[in-house]
């Protein structure tokens, strides 16, 4: 049974996330603010956690930051900031998804199956998201068994939207990983490459899915 | 002014004037020295000379305060030093004092220009400094007006949407099969929609929309606003024209699809079920996007077709339901891209909007 951390200020929202929760088998315990959340994380060691964004007293990016200190327990914000820019940051900080209020439970549910399934380490070379395999032991890749023909720089990119298959990765976070190193903006070589991706990629059960202003979304159908 | 920026140029009207100035004062003053010379004797015309150079000296240019010193010397050596009217001069006592003379008169006229250039140089450094504090002083109290501004639309914002998040989360839990829920749900969806589009106008109209344009693809666009209209576009066939030979585009995607989703809601709500609604994009040659958005509907009433991206305007016989706030905040996001929304009634029928942006491109 995984167990969840709700720290949101909104008594009634805390309320109904507890019964959503319960209902599909969580263990729920709850803080109303910052500091108690700390707490409580450190107290209940929960396997995941669901934080709001907008926090009194010490606010939910800085709860993040204190959090990601001594602990890598997956966290979800939820946000009703819709300005993009908050959000890259919480993500950035180490916040592994977002959702933004009002959303729908079954939203809520699916990224937080999402963010459980990750993390852990790897035993075998190959990454594998619905019909997708990546094998990183051989450089390739294959989709509904058919060989994808990629360049370096392909793979790199689709090596680590697969590893957070489902997830957002923020635009920089990709950069970091498929371009080490690199200093000059390279948003505008991302596209390019996303756009050749995503024609080998084709319609084969497998999207990467953009999110404006913030970054990108494999999604396996 | 004295702009050590600019390239110094012919000599300004103003220094001609002066300089006549000076030689008319130097010929006035050396007239009624002559007159008064059998009384006062020559040294005396000299000190009227040099107090006429200091005081010039405090008001004019060094060019003609100097000038004024060489003539000065010239006409009191030629007029006042015996033998009269000659630059002879006889008496070695009377070489030395138009030599002193020279001196003193080019010395102090140098340096009461020096002066008073220094004091006005300060003066415009002091007037600068206190600009720029002025300026400073501005910027902050804007910026700072901005903070709060946003802090409102955000605390606002949160205490909207919490309860209508837990309304749909416990309609969720609920389940909508009970038809009174789906009453509750298809209200809440409404609500929502009137909260952002308020929410959304208050930031348009504040200048609070910031674009950060950045390079995306046309598809990534359209598929960010017919996403969150899943159900509206339910009955409406979508047919995405011209998209597949679009390069890369720099602009603000999410802004860009905003605009895009309001219209494409609007043109939901007014055309009947199964109709077709074409999005039709291309590039202008003079590299600005353009986006056409045709539905087959009945077109707009004559006259309407400024008015609605009014706020609040509505056509005659709209549904119920809208908040007349969709298409004037696509405006203003068009506009705060520095592009621009219309809309006509196309020939065959139905209304077209059409979206124009200039952009960046390249080829993918």
């Amino acid at each position: 049974m995984s167990k969840a951390l709700i720290i949101d200020d909104e008594q009634q929202m805390r309320r109904l996330l507890r019964m959503l929760l319960e209902s599909r088998g969580y263990e729920v315990c709850e803080a109303d603010e910052g500091q108690r959340g700390l707490q409580e994380a450190a107290f209940h060691r929960p396997d995941v956690v669901l934080l709001d964004l907008g926090l009194p007293g010490l606010g939910g990016l800085e709860v993040l930051k204190r959090l990601r200190e001594w602990s890598d327990v997956p966290v979800l914000i939820l946000s009703v900031r819709d300005q993009e820019a908050t959000k890259v940051q919480a993500l950035e900080i180490g916040a592994d998804d977002y959702v933004t209020k009002p959303f729908g439970s079954a939203e809520l549910l699916a990224r937080l199956d999402v963010i459980q399934r990750r993390r852990g380490p790897r035993h075998t070379p190959e990454i594998i998201a619905g019909p997708l395999k990546v094998d990183l032991l051989h450089h390739e890749a294959q989709i509904a068994e058919e060989a994808l023909k990629l360049t370096p720089t392909e793979f790199a990119l689709l090596k680590v939207l697969t590893e957070h298959a489902g997830r957002i990765v923020t635009q920089n976070q990709i950069v970091k990983q498929v371009w080490p190193g690199q200093s000059s903006d390279p948003s505008e070589g991302l596209r390019v490459h996303i756009n050749h991706l995503r024609k080998k990629l084709g319609e084969r059960g497998v999207r990467i899915v953009n999110e404006p202003g913030i970054g990108y979304r494999l999604e396996v159908e | 002014m004295n702009d050590p920026s600019k390239p110094r140029q012919a000599v300004p009207v103003h220094v001609v004037g002066q300089f006549s100035w000076g030689l008319t004062i130097l010929f006035v003053l050396a007239s009624v020295c002559w007159v008064l010379l059998p009384y006062t004797g020559s040294t005396f015309s000299a000190l009227v000379f040099l107090l006429a150079i200091v005081l010039a000296g405090t008001r004019w240019n060094r060019g003609p305060v100097l000038a004024m010193g060489v003539v000065s010397a010239l006409v009191w050596n030629f007029i006042f030093i015996p033998p009269r009217f000659t630059f002879h001069i006889e008496k070695p006592e009377d070489v030395v004092m138009f030599a002193m003379f020279f001196v003193v008169a080019l010395s102090m006229g140098h340096l009461i220009t020096q002066l008073r250039e220094r004091e006005s140089a300060l003066e415009r450094t002091h007037r600068e400094q206190e600009q720029l504090q002025e300026a400073k002083h501005r910027a902050e109290l804007a910026a700072e007006a901005e903070r709060l501004h946003r802090t409102l639309l955000d605390s606002v914002s949160h205490e909207l949407k919490t309860p209508i998040t837990i309304i749909r989360t416990a309609l969720d839990g609920l389940g909508t099969s009970n038809p009174f829920a789906a009453e509750i749900d298809t209200a809440t969806r409404r609500l929502q929609r009137i909260v952002e589009n308020f929410l959304e106008i208050t930031r348009v109209e504040s200048d609070a929309v910031k674009p950060a344009p950045d390079w995306c693809e046309f598809l990534d666009v359209i598929h960010s606003a017919t996403s969150p209209l899943q159900r509206e576009l339910l009955p409406h066939p979508l047919r995405i024209l011209g998209a597949e030979n679009l390069p890369l585009l720099k602009l603000d995607s999410r802004l860009l699809s905003q605009a895009l989703a309001n219209v494409l809601h609007n043109a939901t709500q007014h055309v009947p079920a199964g109709s077709e609604i074409e999005i039709h994009a291309t590039l202008t040659p003079e590299s600005a996007l353009e986006i056409r958005v045709r539905d087959h509907g009945p077109g707009l009433p004559p006259e309407m077709e400024e008015r609605v991206f009014e706020k609040f305007a509505r056509a005659p016989g709209a549904p119920a339901g809208g908040t007349g706030l969709g298409l004037a905040i696509s405006r203003g996001l068009m506009r705060a891209m520095k592009g621009d929304i219309t809309v006509h009634n196309h020939p065959e029928g139905g209304a077209e909007f059409r979206f124009s942006l200039p952009v960046k491109t390249r080829q993918p």
